[in-house]
C-alpha cells in the first residue's frame, strides 16, 4: 500500500507520456506501413545487427575485465580495497563524453600509445585503435566497467569461505576450486552482470558515435538521426520500440534470475 | 494548450500586477523581469561571445534582458505542436528555421519595423520573408597546416578527391550533421558550381565512393570536426569555416581554403504565438546593426549580414582581391529548400551507402 504513490508517480510520469509517444507515433495515418518499411529496411537491419553484435562484443570484454577486479575486491580490506574502488567509482561520476574524448586522446592516429609504440620502435605505422569496432569496445567496456564489477561484488561478497576450505581440504587444487566451486557459486553475479551490461550497451549512443567508424551505426544513433534530422519521428518510434522490447525481455530474465523481490527485503 | 491549464511564469505576473499595493517589492522585481525575452541559442562559447557583445550592450541600451535557452530542432517542433510559445526568437541555422516554417511555427519578419539596421542593407541571400540571417559562415576545404603548408593544399574539391595526388586521411560531414557534403561530391565529379541543384542524389554518391577509402569518420558536430584536423587524425576536411577560424585563432595548426566554399547562414525566427513580439522584433534588429555586427562577429569569426559591417570584419574572412567577403567572391549558397525537401530521403540513401 505505501509503495503506491510511487507507482502512481511512475505510470505518470514514464508510462503514460511512453504509451502516448508509441499510439501518437505509430496509429496516425500511415503508421502500419511506416513500421513495415522501417522493418524491412537494410540499414535498420544492419544496425540492429551491429548493436546486438557490439553489445556481446562488450559485454564479454567486461566481464573479462570485470571479474578479476571484483575478485580482488572481494578479498581485501583496508587501503587497497579502498584505492581500488575509488578508481572504479570515480569515472562513474564523470561525464561520459568526458571519457570518451579522454579515450579518444589516448587511441588516436597521434595519440598515447600509438607515439608510445611507435618511439618504442615497436610499430612503423599508427594502429588503427579508433573509428573502428575496436575502438567503441574499448570505450563501452570502460563506461560499463563498473556496472559489472559492483554486480559481481556483491555476490561473491556473499559466498561462503568455509566452501572453499572445504574442497581443498577434500584435496582439489586452487584451479579446481576456483573452477568447479567459486566460479559456480558466482554464476548469478555473472548473468545478472552480463544482463545489465548487455540492456545499457543496445541504447549506447555517445560513445559509439564519436568512436566508430563510418559503418558501425547502433540503433540509437539511427533513432537519434530520425529526432533531430529528419524529424520522422514515427520511424524513431519503431525503432525506439524494437529496443525497449529487447531491454524488456531481457529485464523479465533478469527478474527471474536475481528475484528481486528477495533484494527489495519484501 | 498547455499554457492555459498551468499557471506560467508570465499569467502570474499579469495577476500580481492587478495588486500593486499588496506586493510592491514583489511587483517591482517581476515588472523588471517583464522585459525579458527568451531566445532559443546555439549555447555554449556561441552564447558568451554574444553575451558581451550584443546581449549586454542591447539590456544597456532598452533594458531588455536576454534570457537564452538551449533546444533542439525536435524539442522546438514538440513544443510548437504542444502549443508552448515560451521561446520568443529561434537562433538556429537557417535550414532548421526553414523546417519550423514550414510546420507553421513562424511569424513572418516584419521588416518595416526595424529602426537600428536598414533592411536594404541585408544581404539579399538571407532576408527572407520568415527568416533573416544573423552571420554568414561557410562549409571550407579545411587542412592542416603541418601536413600541407599553406599553398600546397588542394584548390578545389576535384583535388580534395584525388587521393593520390594528396594523401592521408580527411573528413567530411555526416548525416547526423544536418547534411552531408553532396556538393562537394557533385563539384568532384566536374559538376560547374551553378548547376549543382537540383542535386543528383545517385552521382553524389557514387563520386563519394571515390573518397571514402580515406576517409575514417565522418564527423557529427562541429566541435569533432576541428578536434580531428587539429590532432591530425585527419589532415584534410570539409569543416564549418568558424570552427577551422577559431581554432586558428587559438594555436591550431589549421587553416581554410575558400575555392568553391558553401554559404552557410545562422539565422533568426519569430515564434508564432509569442507575447514579446515588438521586443523580439527589436532585439534582431539591434543585432543586425552594423556596429553591433561588426563587434560581435570580429570575436565569432563570421561574416556579417549586414553589408553596411563588411569593412568591420576580421581580415581572415575576406577575399584581398574583391574585398568583399570569400563567400561572395568564391562561394555558393547551400539550397535549404532542396534540403528541406530531400532530407530523408538522402538520410536514407546515406545509410544503404555506407552499408554497402
Amino acid at each position: 500500500m505505501l509503495m503506491l504513490p510511487a507507482f502512481a508517480m511512475l505510470a505518470f510520469v514514464f508510462v503514460l507520456p511512453l504509451a502516448w509517444f508509441f499510439t501518437q507515433a505509430l496509429f496516425a495515418e500511415g503508421g502500419i506501413q511506416q513500421i513495415a518499411s522501417v522493418i524491412a529496411s537494410r540499414a535498420v537491419l544492419q544496425a540492429i545487427l551491429a548493436t546486438n553484435w557490439i553489445s556481446l562484443l562488450v559485454t564479454a570484454c567486461v566481464l573479462l575485465a570485470g571479474y578479476p577486479i571484483a575478485y580482488y575486491l572481494a578479498n581485501r580490506r583496508g587501503l587497497r580495497f579502498t584505492l581500488v574502488v575509488f578508481c572504479i567509482i570515480v569515472p562513474y561520476f564523470t561525464s561520459i563524453i568526458v571519457r570518451t574524448y579522454s579515450w579518444m586522446v589516448l587511441l588516436g592516429r597521434a595519440g598515447v600509445i600509438n607515439r608510445l609504440l611507435q618511439s618504442a620502435g615497436l610499430i612503423e605505422a599508427p594502429l588503427p585503435l579508433l573509428y573502428n569496432k575496436l575502438g567503441i569496445v574499448i570505450g563501452m567496456t570502460y563506461v560499463l566497467l563498473p556496472y559489472m564489477v559492483l554486480t559481481l561484488f556483491a555476490t561473491m561478497k556473499s559466498i561462503d569461505r568455509n566452501l572453499l576450505l572445504a574442497a581443498s581440504g577434500l584435496g582439489a587444487g586452487g584451479f579446481a576450486v576456483f573452477w568447479r566451486v567459486y566460479l559456480p557459486l558466482s554464476r548469478h553475479g555473472i548473468l545478472s552482470g552480463a544482463l545489465i551490461v548487455f540492456i545499457l550497451s543496445i541504447g549506447f549512443f555517445i560513445t559509439p558515435a564519436l568512436m566508430g567508424g563510418p559503418s558501425d551505426v547502433m540503433v540509437a544513433m539511427l533513432i537519434e538521426r530520425s529526432v533531430e534530422i529528419t524529424l520522422d519521428w514515427k520511424s524513431a518510434a519503431v525503432m525506439s520500440l524494437f529496443l525497449l522490447a529487447v531491454t524488456l525481455v531481457l529485464y523479465a530474465v533478469y527478474y527471474r534470475i536475481t528475484d528481486l523481490r528477495r533484494l527489495m527485503g519484501a | 494548450m498547455i499554457t492555459s491549464l498551468t499557471p506560467t511564469r508570465r499569467s502570474l505576473l499579469a495577476g500580481a500586477a492587478t495588486l500593486p499595493l499588496a506586493a510592491p517589492m514583489i511587483w517591482m522585481r517581476r515588472a523588471a523581469a517583464a522585459q525579458q525575452l527568451v531566445v532559443r541559442t546555439p549555447g555554449g562559447v556561441f552564447d558568451d561571445v554574444k553575451k558581451q557583445t550584443v546581449y549586454d550592450p542591447f539590456r544597456a541600451a532598452t533594458g531588455i534582458e536576454i534570457v537564452p535557452v538551449a533546444a533542439t530542432a525536435a524539442k522546438l517542433l514538440a513544443m510548437f505542436q504542444a502549443g508552448q510559445a515560451d521561446i520568443d526568437v529561434i537562433d538556429s541555422g537557417d535550414d532548421v528555421i526553414l523546417q519550423l516554417e514550414r510546420a507553421g511555427a513562424l511569424e513572418p519578419m516584419p521588416y518595416k519595423e526595424f529602426t537600428y539596421t536598414d533592411p536594404a542593407d541585408i544581404d539579399p541571400g538571407v532576408r527572407r520573408q520568415y527568416q533573416v540571417g544573423s552571420f554568414v559562415y561557410a562549409f571550407v576545404l579545411g587542412f592542416n597546416t603541418t601536413a600541407y603548408p599553406v599553398g600546397k593544399e588542394p584548390q578545389s574539391w576535384a583535388e580534395f578527391w584525388d587521393i593520390r595526388k594528396f594523401p592521408g586521411p580527411r573528413t567530411l560531414a555526416d548525416m547526423a550533421s544536418g547534411a552531408p557534403n553532396l556538393e562537394f561530391a557533385l563539384l568532384a565529379d566536374g559538376v560547374p558550381m551553378d548547376k549543382i541543384y537540383p542535386v543528383d542524389i545517385d552521382r553524389a554518391f557514387k563520386s563519394l565512393s571515390r573518397v571514402k577509402p580515406a576517409v575514417p569518420k565522418f564527423w557529427d558536430t562541429g566541435a569533432l570536426s576541428a578536434q580531428m584536423l587539429a590532432d591530425k587524425e585527419v589532415v584534410l576536411g570539409a569543416l564549418w569555416s568558424t570552427r577551422v577560424q577559431v581554432a586558428a585563432a587559438g594555436g591550431a595548426s589549421v587553416a581554410a581554403q575558400w575555392n568553391q566554399n558553401e554559404i552557410l547562414a545562422q539565422a533568426y525566427g519569430l515564434t508564432k504565438g509569442s507575447r514579446n513580439l515588438a521586443a523580439a522584433v527589436k532585439f534582431i534588429d539591434y543585432s543586425l546593426s552594423p556596429d553591433v555586427q561588426g563587434r560581435w562577429l570580429r570575436a565569432y569569426k563570421a561574416i556579417p549580414v549586414n553589408q553596411k559591417a563588411y569593412a568591420q570584419a576580421p581580415a581572415e574572412l575576406i577575399d584581398p582581391a574583391t574585398h568583399l567577403p570569400w563567400t561572395k567572391s568564391k562561394g555558393f549558397r547551400q539550397d535549404i529548400e532542396w534540403w528541406a525537401e530531400n532530407r530523408t530521403k538522402v538520410s536514407d540513401a546515406w545509410s544503404k551507402w555506407l552499408a554497402q
